[in-house]
C-alpha cells in the first residue's frame, strides 16, 4: 500500500480529516521555527549567550550567497561553501575572538546586550556592503526549479512539498540528530556545555577552553549560515527584518526545551507550526477570535510558557563557582570623586546646560532646534530605561510599548478635550497600570526569562493590540495637540524645548532620589542577593513591582510626550520593538544607571544621523561645486554617499553596545572615572608629597 | 488638599493648541503677502523660496529608513520636469529648482518636513513619497503647497483636517474601506465569479478587505460575482499559506485579490501555483519591472492596475511619451516613483501658471483647487480637484489603467486607440464599461 492509499482513508473522515491535513500542512513551516529555535538553543547552551543577533548573522550569510550566486553567477557549491562554511565559520571566529571570549563570565544581562548591539549595527553593515537597491527574489539552496518541479506529492494533489520545504525539513532533522549526537556523545560536546558554566574550572582539568568555545561559535554560525541561505527564499526580497520576524516567533520553541534542550526546541518549533495551520483550518477566517488570536499565537505561547512553566519560574541563573576570584568591578564616578571635584562638575554642568540653551535659543535653526527637542521628549522615555533596567536590575525590552501606551491614551484623552499635560499624566498612570498587571508576573521570573517575556508583551502589543482601532485610532493616528499653559503657548519648537526639558529634569530627579534613596538601597541589596535582603526584611519582588511600575509610568509619560511634540500619537513612526532595541542599546552603551545617558541617548538617536548626513554630504557638494579640483580629490570625494547617514549611525549605536561588556556602566561612567582619575593624579602631583590621596582613590585602578 | 488644589489650578490653567484651529479653515483664498510690480517682465512675489531668477522646491522620500521603502526615485521624475520647464524659460521667468532632496531617515519625517520649510524655506514641498507622513499636519497647517505619492492617510481632507494644499499624483482621496464596483467588474470581464481576498492583521490593509467586501456586497449581484472567501488575520511577515489556498480551492475560488506587500503576494502565488489553483490575481500594487522580471512566472495571467496609463500602451498619450523621452535623456530609468514625481511637478506647474505672475502659495492652491480636468497631458484619467480631496472623482465613473502579465510582460488590456483608461461606470441596469482619454 502506498503512502498515499493510507492516507486517504483518513481524509474522508470529516474533522478528524480535516485536522490531519492541517497538521501535514503546518510541518514544514514548523520546521522553519524549529531551525531557527534550535540555532537559538545551541548558541546558548554552547555560550550563554542568548543570541538575537542569530538574526543579523543568518542575513549576513544570505545575503553573501546572493550577490554570489545572483549577481555573480557563482555555481551552486561553491556559492553555498563560501556563504555557509567560510563566511559562517569566520563570522563565528571573529564573535569569539573579538567579544564573546571577553565575556565568558559575564551576566546574562552584558551577553543580551552585546548580541543587541550586533543585531542592530551587523545589518546596517551588510546593507553598506551591498549598496542600494532592493535585493529580491533571493536564490534558492538547490537547483530545482522552484515554481513547477513539486517532488512530492501526497494523497492525490492535496498535500504537494516543493524543493524548499523538502530541503528545510530534511536540514532541521539533520541538524537536529548531528547536534544531539554531539552533546549526548561527544566529550566536545560536554566540554561545550561546560564552557559556558565555568570555564575557569574546565582549564583547570587541561581543557583548552578557548579553543571549545570558538569551536562552537563556529559551529553555531555556521548554522546561523545555513538558516540564512535555506530561508532567504521564503522572501520576496532580501531584508534582516524578516528573518528576525521569524526568529521572534521561535523564541517559544525555544522556551518549550528551556532554551537548552536540542530536542525539546525542535518539538517546539513543529507543535507551533501545526498549531498555527489548525488555527487557520478550523478557526471561521473572518472572526474575531481568529484576527486576534492567530497573529499573536507565537507570542502569546511564548508568554504562557514563561508564566505557567514550573521549570522556567525555578531556573537557577548559571554562576561560575570560581566568580569569586575575579577583581570587583571599578566603583562608581561618584565614590572617586573628589569634594571639590563634585562641586567644580555641577558648575560645569550648569555652564554646559544655560550654553546648551543659549544656542537653541540664538544659534542653532530650527532643524536643530527640532532634532534637539525630539531627542529631550525622547530622553524621558530613555530615563525609563534606565529607571528599569539600570536601577531597577529588570530587562526589559517593552519600554518602547509603554511610552506607546502613554502616547496612544493621552491622544484619546485629548480627543475628549482634556488638556494635554493632564492627558500625559492620565497616559502615564494607564502605562503604569498595564506596567503593574504586566510586572506582577514578569519580575520573578529569572534573569533572562523576564526580559523574554517583557519581548513576548512587547511584540504581542504589536501584533495584535496596535491593530485595534479603538487602540491606535484606526488608518489614521490619533492628532495631539501642543499645550498652553496659563495663556502660554507651546506650539513652536523652542518653547516646547523649554517644556521638555523641564519635564526631564523633574524626572531626572525623581529617578536619581530614589536611586539613592531607601528604594535604591533595597535593589542594590537585592541586585547582590534576593535571599539576603530578604534576611534583612527587604521583600525584592515588592521592591523590583514598584520599580518595573514606575518605569512604566515614566516610559508612558515620554510617550505623551513625544506624541505632543509630533502632534499624533504615531506607533509605526515612533515607537515600534525594533526602534525599542535601539533606544536599549544606546542607553546600556552610555550607562544604563545615568540620566546624563538618558539625555545624551535621547539627543543623539535624532542629532547624530542628522550629523552624519551633513557630513557625507559635504564632499557631494564639494565634488558638485569644484568641478576643477584634482581628478583624484574628486574620486575621493566621490567615494561618499549622503544614504550613508543612517546605516553609519545604526552600526556606531550598535557597536557601542559592544563595550558594554569591558564597561557594564557605561562609557560615560567609564570616561568619567578615567578623567577624575587623570584629574586627581594632575593634582596630587602637584601638592606636598606629605599629603595623601583624598577618600582611599586607588590611582593605579585601570581607567 | 494641597494635592487637589494643585491638580485643580493644573487642570484649570493648562489647555490645548492644535496649531491652526483646523475647523477654522478651508480652502485657503487669500493671499498672503505679495508685492506684485508690473514693471518689467517678471513680477516681484515676496514668498519663501522665490527670487527674482528661481523658484526653489524640496521633496522628502523614504531612502535608506531601515523598515523599508526605496522611494528616491521620485526625485528623478520632478528633477525630468523641472528641466523641460527650464529649457523652455522656467515658469513666471524663474528657472524651477529642487533645492533640498531630503530623506526621512528612521522617525525623521516630521523633522525633515520640517527642516524643508525652516531650514530649505521652500515654496512648495515635492514630491513626498514616504512610508510614514508624520510632518502632514506641519504642512496643513502652514497650508504649504504639497505634491507627493498618495500612499498615507495624511494625504485625505477629513472633517477637522483641512488638507486642501496636499496633492496627490490622480487625487488625494483614500478609502481603504469604501465599496467600488471595480473589482467585481474586472471579475466580469475576466469571467470569474467567486473571490478570495487576502490581508494583514494591521489597520490599512484589514480595511482594504472590508473595502473588498463592500465592493462585492454593492457590486457582487449586479455583475454575478460573489466573494467566498476572506481572510484578513495573516500575520504581518514570513507565513505559510497552505490552509488558505486549500480552502480557497475548496471554495472553488476563481479569482484572487490581496491587500498584501510583495512578500505577502509571491507567498501566495507559489502556493497556488503549488496546490494547482487556477485563479486570476489583481495586483494591485505589482506595476514594477524588477518585481516582474523577477517573479513574471508566477503571475502569469494577473492583472495589474495604475492610475496612469502604463508605459507599454501602444498609442501612448503625449504626457505619457514625454515622460518617457525626458527619463531616457536624464538617463533614468522609468518607473511607478518618478512617474509620480512627474506628475507631482507638472500640477505645481500647470498650478503656478493658473496662478499668475504675481502668484503666492495661496493662489497656487486656489488656482489647482478650481482646475476640473487635470490630465497631464492624457497620462492619467482626469482629476477634479474641486473634489477630489475628500470625495472619489465620481460617485459613479471609476476609471483606470489595467494590464495582464503574459510571458512577464505587462500587456495593456481594456484599451482603445486614444483612451487607454477603462472605466467601470454605476448605471441603474447595472455596472457598464466605459473608456476615457
Amino acid at each position: 500500500m502506498t503512502a498515499a492509499a493510507a492516507v486517504q482513508p483518513v481524509l474522508a473522515a470529516g474533522a478528524v480529516g480535516d485536522f490531519f491535513e492541517y497538521a501535514v500542512r503546518g510541518i514544514p513551516f514548523g520546521c522553519v521555527y524549529a531551525l531557527l529555535a534550535v540555532g537559538l538553543v545551541l548558541n546558548y547552551k554552547t555560550s550563554g549567550v542568548f543570541n538575537l543577533a542569530f538574526a543579523a548573522q543568518a542575513y549576513a550569510s544570505a545575503a553573501v550567497f546572493y550577490v554570489v550566486r545572483k549577481e555573480h553567477e557563482w555555481a551552486l557549491v561553491p556559492a553555498a561553501l563560501l556563504s555557509i562554511v567560510v563566511v559562517g565559520a569566520a563570522l563565528g571566529f571573529l564573535l569569539d575572538y573579538a567579544l564573546y571570549r571577553h565575556q565568558r563570565t559575564a551576566s546574562p544581562l552584558a551577553k543580551l546586550v552585546t548580541s543587541l548591539g550586533l543585531l542592530v549595527a551587523m545589518p546596517e553593515m551588510v546593507k553598506l556592503a551591498l549598496g542600494p537597491g532592493v535585493k529580491a527574489n533571493p536564490p534558492p539552496l538547490w537547483t530545482v526549479r522552484r515554481t513547477d518541479d513539486f517532488l512530492w506529492r501526497v494523497g492525490g494533489s492535496r498535500f504537494v512539498l516543493d524543493a524548499g520545504q523538502i530541503a528545510t525539513v530534511l536540514a532541521t532533522v539533520f541538524v537536529v540528530i548531528g547536534l544531539t549526537l554531539l552533546f549526548r556523545r561527544t566529550a566536545l560536546g560536554l566540554q561545550m556545555r561546560a564552557v559556558v558554566e565555568s570555564p575557569r574550572l574546565l582549564r583547570l582539568q587541561g581543557v583548552d577552553t578557548d579553543r571549545v568555545a570558538v569551536v562552537s561559535w563556529i559551529l553555531s554560525s555556521m548554522l546561523a549560515a545555513l538558516v540564512g541561505v535555506l530561508l532567504a527564499p521564503l522572501f520576496a526580497q532580501l531584508t534582516s527584518l524578516d528573518f528576525f520576524t521569524l526568529l521572534v516567533a521561535a523564541i517559544a520553541a525555544c522556551v518549550v526545551g528551556n532554551l537548552t534542550s536540542i530536542s525539546g526546541a525542535f518539538l517546539g518549533g513543529l507543535a507551533l507550526g501545526i498549531l498555527q495551520a489548525e488555527l487557520a483550518g478550523f478557526l471561521p477566517t473572518d472572526s474575531v477570535v481568529a484576527n486576534g488570536l492567530r497573529p499573536s499565537l507565537p507570542f502569546v505561547v511564548l508568554f504562557a510558557l514563561l508564566l505557567i512553566r514550573q521549570s522556567v519560574r525555578s531556573a537557577r541563573t548559571v554562576t561560575d563557582p570560581l566568580a569569586g576570584v575575579d577583581p570587583p568591578p571599578d566603583p562608581p564616578p561618584a565614590d572617586i570623586r573628589p569634594a571639590w571635584m563634585t562641586t567644580a562638575t555641577r558648575a560645569f554642568a550648569v555652564v554646559v546646560i544655560v550654553a546648551g540653551f543659549a544656542l537653541c535659543a540664538w544659534v542653532f535653526d530650527d532643524y536643530w532646534v527640532g532634532l534637539i527637542a525630539a531627542g529631550v521628549c525622547l530622553a524621558v522615555v530613555m530615563l525609563s530605561i534606565v529607571l528599569t533596567t539600570g536601577v531597577g536590575g529588570t530587562i526589559s525590552l517593552c519600554q518602547c510599548t509603554f511610552a506607546a501606551i502613554g502616547a496612544l491614551a493621552t491622544a484619546q484623552l485629548t480627543q475628549h478635550d482634556v488638556p494635554v499635560l493632564v492627558a500625559m499624566v492620565g497616559g502615564a498612570a494607564v502605562a503604569a497600570a498595564v506596567g503593574a498587571v504586566l510586572g506582577f508576573p514578569v519580575i520573578r521570573l529569572p534573569g533572562i526569562y523576564a526580559a523574554l517575556a517583557t519581548l513576548a508583551f512587547a511584540l504581542f502589543f504589536e501584533g495584535v493590540l496596535i491593530n485595534l482601532s479603538w487602540v491606535s485610532g484606526g488608518d489614521t493616528p490619533l492628532r495631539v495637540p501642543r499645550p498652553t499653559v496659563l495663556g502660554t503657548s507651546f506650539l513652536a519648537d523652542r518653547p516646547f524645548l523649554v517644556l521638555a526639558a523641564a519635564v526631564f529634569a523633574v524626572a531626572g530627579v525623581a529617578v536619581i532620589a530614589l536611586r539613592e534613596g531607601t528604594t535604591g538601597r533595597f535593589l542594590d541589596a537585592v541586585r547582590t542577593s534576593d535571599t539576603a535582603a530578604s534576611s534583612v526584611g527587604i521583600n525584592p519582588a515588592r521592591t523590583r513591582l514598584v520599580v518595573f511600575v514606575l518605569g512604566a509610568g515614566l516610559a508612558g509619560l515620554g510617550g505623551g510626550l513625544v506624541a505632543s511634540f509630533s502632534g499624533q500619537a504615531n506607533y509605526s513612526q515612533s515607537f515600534t520593538f525594533f526602534i525599542g532595541l535601539v533606544w536599549l542599546v544606546l542607553v546600556i552603551t552610555a550607562g544604563s544607571r545615568s540620566v546624563q545617558a538618558a539625555i545624551i541617548s535621547g539627543i543623539s538617536f535624532f542629532v547624530f544621523p542628522a550629523l552624519l548626513d551633513r557630513l557625507f554630504t559635504w564632499p557631494v557638494n564639494f565634488v558638485d561645486t569644484n568641478p576643477g579640483a584634482p581628478p583624484w580629490l574628486l574620486d575621493i570625494m566621490g567615494f561618499f554617499k549622503p544614504e550613508w547617514a543612517q546605516g553609519v549611525a545604526f552600526v556606531l549605536f550598535g557597536l557601542g553596545a559592544l563595550t558594554y561588556a569591558k564597561h557594564p556602566e557605561g562609557i560615560i561612567a567609564a570616561q568619567t572615572s578615567a578623567s577624575i582619575r587623570r584629574t586627581v593624579r594632575f593634582v596630587e602631583r602637584r601638592r606636598p608629597a606629605a599629603t595623601s590621596p583624598s577618600n582611599g582613590l586607588d590611582l593605579e585602578a585601570p581607567a | 488638599m494641597l494635592a487637589v488644589a494643585l491638580g485643580a489650578t493644573t487642570v484649570t490653567a493648562c489647555g490645548n493648541d492644535w496649531g491652526t484651529a483646523p475647523e477654522d479653515q478651508g480652502s485657503p483664498t487669500t493671499a498672503d503677502s505679495n508685492t506684485a510690480t508690473t514693471s518689467g517682465e517678471v513680477v516681484a512675489v515676496d514668498a519663501p523660496g522665490v527670487t527674482d531668477t528661481e523658484i526653489r522646491v524640496g521633496g522628502v522620500a523614504s531612502v535608506t529608513n531601515p523598515l523599508g521603502g526605496h522611494y528616491g526615485d521620485s526625485f528623478d521624475g520632478v528633477q525630468a520636469y523641472f528641466d523641460m520647464v527650464n529649457a523652455e524659460g522656467g515658469v513666471h521667468g524663474r528657472k524651477l529648482v529642487l533645492a533640498a532632496k531630503r530623506d526621512d531617515k528612521l522617525a525623521s519625517n516630521k523633522a525633515e518636513v520640517d527642516a524643508l520649510l525652516s531650514v530649505d524655506k521652500v515654496f512648495a514641498v515635492l514630491p513626498v513619497a514616504t512610508l510614514l507622513f508624520t510632518g502632514a499636519d506641519r504642512l496643513v497647517r502652514d497650508q504649504v503647497p504639497t505634491f507627493g505619492w498618495t500612499i498615507n492617510p495624511e494625504w485625505e481632507a477629513k472633517d477637522g483636517y483641512p488638507a486642501y494644499n496636499m496633492f496627490g499624483q490622480s487625487g488625494s482621496f483614500l478609502c481603504f474601506d469604501c465599496g467600488t464596483p471595480t473589482l467585481p467588474w474586472l471579475m466580469e470581464q475576466a469571467g470569474a465569479k467567486r473571490a478570495g481576498v487576502l490581508a494583514y492583521a494591521v489597520p490599512q490593509s484589514a480595511d482594504c478587505a472590508d473595502g473588498v467586501r463592500a465592493s462585492f456586497d454593492e457590486y457582487g449581484k449586479s455583475t454575478g460575482t460573489e466573494l467566498v472567501f476572506v481572510d484578513k488575520s495573516l500575520s504581518y511577515g514570513p507565513s505559510d499559506l497552505s490552509v488558505q489556498v486549500s480552502k480557497m480551492k475548496d471554495a472553488k475560488v476563481d479569482f484572487v485579490t490581496t491587500c498584501m506587500d510583495t512578500n505577502g503576494v509571491v507567498t501566495l502565488a507559489k502556493e497556488m501555483k503549488k496546490q494547482g489553483l487556477d485563479a486570476v490575481q489583481s495586483l494591485p500594487n505589482a506595476y514594477d519591472h524588477q518585481f516582474l522580471e523577477e517573479f513574471g512566472d508566477l503571475f502569469e495571467g494577473s492583472y495589474v492596475r495604475t492610475d496612469f496609463a502604463q508605459f507599454e500602451v501602444e498609442d501612448k498619450p503625449e504626457g505619457l511619451q514625454l515622460y518617457l523621452d525626458k527619463m531616457e535623456e536624464a538617463g533614468k530609468e522609468p518607473s511607478e516613483n518618478s512617474m509620480a514625481g512627474w506628475l507631482n511637478a507638472e500640477l505645481f506647474v500647470e498650478g503656478l501658471k493658473a496662478a499668475g505672475p504675481d502668484f503666492s502659495r495661496a493662489k497656487l492652491i486656489d488656482a489647482i483647487n478650481e482646475m476640473t480636468d487635470f490630465n497631464a497631458g492624457g497620462a492619467i484619467d482626469p482629476v477634479d480637484w474641486t473634489k477630489a480631496h475628500d470625495q472619489r472623482k465620481s460617485d459613479t465613473r471609476f476609471c483606470q489603467f489595467l494590464s495582464r502579465i503574459e510571458d512577464s510582460t505587462f500587456v495593456p488590456v481594456f484599451s482603445k486607440p486614444g483612451k487607454p483608461f477603462v472605466c467601470a461606470v454605476v448605471t441603474p441596469d447595472g455596472v457598464k464599461t466605459e473608456y476615457s482619454a
